[in-house]
């Protein structure tokens, strides 16, 4: 009778313990979200003491490897997983993962503020960076090489652009490859003759090119208006990704993120929500 | 007057001294800067060259995994598909099972992929992969393979040993398919889900090709070659977190009659049956598969994912008398076996770390017989490659992180019981042979 009392004394005590247990939540991926996930991150625990979440960037592929790996709980990309990624989440985990689309993004196109040209159309930007339209003078700019600089190959943004812009091709062999968006901007913006991509976040200090669709489309610059109503040809989703339907505190900070509160970083940071 | 040009004078003279001062100090930082640049310029030529290299390096990968094991079979030197049969008078034994190193070259350019992967064990060095692989630059969906590479059938034999759950693969693949690879060529289709999303092209890919049809280390012995293809299916229901993979496979191929005497069993005498003209001697004997799989994964909440995957082949086997995998003898009659076996495989994932698996397969190496009919009669022919094998696995794998992981199995292995009037050579299989096996292993995987 005796030892049955000390047994639930113990059960009671070690679920005590575990109810007032500090959770961890660790988030790693894309470099383009990493200042919106911080702010999130940020605002959430100021809310939440009980959590702590950690918030790394490393760029999307980083990010879903570490989902893989199981060495995150939450990855943040800024393009969609590749069935091959998609494989080998079903291989470890036998789940597909669920996709959670946290924020939308205008991806801008960066030209030094001295550089002339204002306007491109996608099929110019996509010709630029397969390095079959070399000099700045073929899209109505001053006489000059251009300077072709992009992110590295584990970033989302590096992915996006080829699979939505080069079509699947790769980059010209001599563009050069920078680590983070903000690398690439502080690039442009020293280089008169430099063309970089990257959110619209960082798209501080240099000037952004409008967009066209095609010759005939009218040209539009990344502003929120744009983005929001899609008239902006290169908008895409910024992603949030977990191996299995969120639960406990992870549910309720992505239904947090999802929600008003989340929505109104996302435009603080410069991304645009998703309503 | 007087007392202020003196003053003038020094105070010119030391203008004229502090700029001259001030010359040799911007001088000096001038060439403190030009220094600099030129240090500068080196860096950076540097860098594009260290870049040039790290580019370069980035096209090779290697990776690789290592799988140690101790394993206790239930009786000394018994037969074992769990890796290998155990050696006379021993019961437990400690192996590298699998020591796989592999190099990859992708030229992202041409499209191009090398690929070379050797087995190293304590059994000695052995070539597992050897291939070539080509994409086409147009849709770049379509690949052409050609070397040493797995034989495109079915889902068990594609899928990784350092991936997989169960510490080997059922007896009926490593039956058909000894060592998974074969040398040969093939085509791949993988429709792109960027330039056929969400069209039903998306959701299927084949692979299919022509192989020598004796294995990956053994030559050709005939001028035939043996198709092996898949068409595979993938339907994502991410919506409510379910998938639903699946395929059918074919194989079809012969193999070359060394010997004039070919047996078939006669179905309504239960025996083999020689039939030996002399033109059966070179003829080639019909090899063909034919399978269907599936693979069903399922996000339960909270628990995490499960999955339940299954595969069903039957066919034809040209093999010996002694053994049921395919005939590659130099003097061996030749007996032909109709074959079928599945297997069911469940599991599930518990939170990050740890998984639980349990698996049952079937093998019948030859359908047209029961366990009475083996040595009920000398005439008969049947011997221990006619009788049929279930196994349940059973096993608990627990990941210590993401290079390191743990694996507790046992294999409850049965087998058909043999006529009671069978001869000696096979009297341990008038009941069940004590063959269960437990296996504890260790992989390291990078």
């Amino acid at each position: 009778m005796r030892s049955k009392a000390m047994l639930w004394i113990s059960l009671a005590m070690f679920s005590t313990a575990v109810g007032q247990k500090h959770e961890v939540l660790t988030v790693k991926g894309s470099d383009t979200m990493v200042l919106l996930a911080q702010r999130w991150a940020e605002v959430y625990m100021s809310k939440h003491p009980e959590l702590t979440i950690q918030v790394t960037g490393g760029g999307s592929g980083t990010g879903i490897s570490a989902l893989i790996n199981g060495t995150t709980d939450i990855c943040n990309a800024s393009r969609p997983i590749k069935p091959s990624e998609k494989q080998k989440l079903k291989q470890r985990f036998n789940s597909l993962g669920v996709e959670i689309k946290a924020a939308r993004d205008g991806l801008s196109l960066y030209v030094n503020e001295l550089n002339p040209v204002k306007e491109l159309t996608l099929d110019q930007v996509r010709r630029i960076y397969l390095g079959e339209i070399a000099n700045w003078k073929e899209v109505g700019g001053d006489d000059g090489r251009i300077i072709l600089y992009s992110r590295e190959n584990n970033s989302g943004t590096y992915v996006y652009f080829k699979d939505n812009i080069l079509g699947g091709k790769d980059y010209a062999p001599n563009t050069q490859s920078l680590p983070g968006t903000a690398a690439v901007v502080n690039a442009v913006s020293k280089d008169k003759k430099g063309v970089g991509y990257g959110g619209a976040a960082y798209g501080k200090g240099i000037r952004e090119v409008a967009l066209k669709a095609d010759a005939s489309s009218q040209a539009f610059a990344p502003t929120a208006e744009n983005v929001r109503s899609g008239k902006y040809p290169l908008t895409r989703f910024l992603f949030m990704y977990v191996r299995s339907r969120p639960a406990g505190a992870m549910k309720a900070y992505v239904d947090w993120i999802l929600g008003d509160e989340g929505q109104s970083i996302v435009s603080s940071v410069g991304y645009f929500p998703l309503r | 007057m007087s007392r202020i040009r003196p003053l003038i004078v020094m105070a010119v003279l030391l203008i004229v001294a502090a700029q001259g001062q001030q010359d040799s100090t911007s001088e000096a930082l001038q060439d403190q800067i030009e220094k600099l640049r030129g240090q500068l310029e080196g860096f950076q030529e540097m860098f594009a060259e260290t870049n040039n290299a790290v580019e370069t390096l980035k096209k090779l990968k290697f990776s690789g995994y290592v799988q140690s094991q101790f394993q206790s079979a239930q009786t000394a030197g018994i037969a074992s598909f769990a890796g290998g049969n155990f050696p006379s008078a021993t019961a437990t034994r400690f192996s590298v099972r699998r020591g796989r190193l592999k190099a990859q070259y992708t030229n992202d350019l041409t499209l191009s992929r090398f690929v070379l992967q050797i087995d190293v064990t304590q059994g000695g060095v052995g070539i597992k992969d050897a291939y070539v692989s080509v994409k086409d630059p147009w849709t770049r969906f379509i690949a052409v393979t050609a070397g040493i590479f797995d034989r495109p059938f079915g889902f068990e034999i594609s899928y990784s040993s350092s991936s997989r759950e169960n510490p080997e693969r059922t007896r009926l693949f490593q039956t058909l398919f000894p060592g998974e690879r074969e040398l040969g060529a093939k085509i791949e289709v993988l429709p792109s889900q960027m330039l056929f999303n969400g069209e039903w092209l998306s959701y299927f890919n084949l692979k299919a090709g022509f192989f020598n049809g004796t294995g990956s280390t053994t030559n050709e012995n005939d001028s035939r070659k043996d198709f092996i293809g898949r068409l595979g299916m993938e339907f994502p229901l991410a919506d409510i977190n379910l998938a639903i993979d699946g395929g059918v496979s074919l194989y079809r191929g012969s193999a070359r009659a060394n010997s004039k005497k070919v047996y078939s069993v006669n179905d309504a005498m239960r025996e083999f049956v020689a039939d030996s003209t002399a033109s059966n001697l070179g003829n080639p004997y019909d090899r063909s598969y034919l399978g269907a799989d599936v693979q069903v994964y399922y996000d339960l909440p909270v628990l995490g994912g499960i999955s339940v995957r299954a595969e069903y082949i039957q066919g034809s086997q040209p093999s010996t008398s002694a053994d049921n995998k395919v005939y590659t003898s130099a003097t061996a009659d030749l007996y032909r076996r109709e074959f079928r076996g599945f297997y069911v495989n469940v599991i599930q994932n518990i939170g990050v770390d740890h998984q639980v698996v349990l698996r049952y397969d079937q093998f019948d190496p030859n359908t047209q017989v029961t366990g009475a009919n083996i040595g009920a009669t000398a005439t008969a022919r049947l011997t221990e490659a006619d009788i049929a094998y279930s196994t349940i696995g059973v096993g608990y794998i627990y990941h210590w992180d993401d290079n390191v992981k743990f694996v507790f199995y046992y294999d409850l292995v049965t087998n058909e019981s043999v006529s009671i009037s069978a001869p000696a050579s096979l009297a341990p299989y008038k009941t069940d042979v004590n063959d269960n096996v437990l296996t504890f292993r260790t992989q390291f995987r990078f």
